[in-house]
């Protein structure tokens, strides 16, 4: 076990126990750093009409479940797989379909010649760091805005993979699809985000 | 031979190590000629690394203090319920 994660391990076995010791702060902090991901899992395996519902019964599951978290998993992983049992027993309740094949942009055919090759000159963004790109609020709006707009899965795939840092076997295991599924919905968001960025960059010479 | 629309088609894998060994060469060796392409790559790289710092997040209309207090509240009874 790296450093890390006995660091991880150990900060999280503290903070099980301060939930179960009934510390208020330890409430607010869990449901802060989690909630938002668990409803991206709800809503891509339920859809958007009982993703709320599921969550709060997930939360409700897993405060009475805790005294019997072993640890063998994350806090953040536990939560997810308990939100997405809930998910898909709703799914076969309520008999919904999640579909992988929502409309997105992919990078347009007629940027390409016949033999495969680009007709334009990509150039390099002339970028700072992100966190001095993101202190234009115009642009993080837009990227908060683009986000919303992609399907469910997608956003769940991305929030999962590129900002929780999950491995790829859990998110296969958490959203029930192999993981070139997952790759699928990786590439999609990122192609879209990428778009709206690039758009934001030329509108910005 | 590789071409530009394959590393726009394969560009996340190729980032994520998920390629056969021979179609990553492949498409490395694309990169080293082709200077549109290491930039698309550049671009969907930094996208990667803005979207994590901006880390959106999805619409919620949950106040997440209530939902806090609510938890901590069936925590209590829970314990309550167990001593008896």
């Amino acid at each position: 076990m790296s450093f890390f994660s006995k660091l991880r391990k150990n900060d999280e076995s503290q903070l099980i126990k301060q939930l179960i010791a009934g510390d208020q702060r330890a409430f607010q902090r869990v449901v802060s750093a989690h909630h938002n991901t668990m409803l991206s899992v709800a809503r891509a395996i339920v859809g958007e009409a009982f993703a709320d519902e599921v969550v709060q019964d997930a939360w409700i599951s897993a405060i009475k479940a805790l005294p019997q978290f072993e640890g063998r998993s994350s806090l953040k992983t536990w939560l997810l797989h308990i939100v997405a049992n809930g998910a898909k027993t709703r799914v076969r309740r309520e008999n919904r379909m999640s579909s992988l094949d929502d409309n997105w942009e992919s990078e347009p055919a007629d940027k390409f010649d016949r033999t495969g090759h680009r007709y334009d000159d990509v150039l390099p963004w002339e970028l700072a760091t992100p966190e001095a790109i993101l202190a234009n609020d115009q642009l993080q709006t837009i990227i908060e805005h683009t986000f919303q707009k992609l399907p469910a899965l997608q956003r769940a795939a991305l929030t999962m993979y590129d900002l929780e840092g999950i491995e790829m076997n859990e998110i296969c295991n958490i959203l029930s699809i192999s993981s070139s599924n997952v790759r699928v919905l990786l590439h999609r968001a990122r192609t879209t985000l990428h778009h709206k960025i690039e758009q934001y960059q030329q509108s910005e010479k | 031979m590789y071409q530009c629309k394959d590393i726009a088609d394969e560009v996340n894998n190729y980032i994520d190590g998920d390629l056969t060994i021979g179609k990553r060469i492949g498409l490395f060796f694309h990169l080293l000629l082709c200077s549109c392409c290491r930039n698309y790559l550049q671009q969907i790289r930094s996208t990667i690394s803005i979207v994590t710092v901006a880390r959106p997040k999805e619409q919620n209309d949950t106040d997440i203090d209530t939902l806090a207090k609510q938890l901590h509240n069936l925590c209590h009874q829970e314990h309550d319920h167990n001593q008896i």
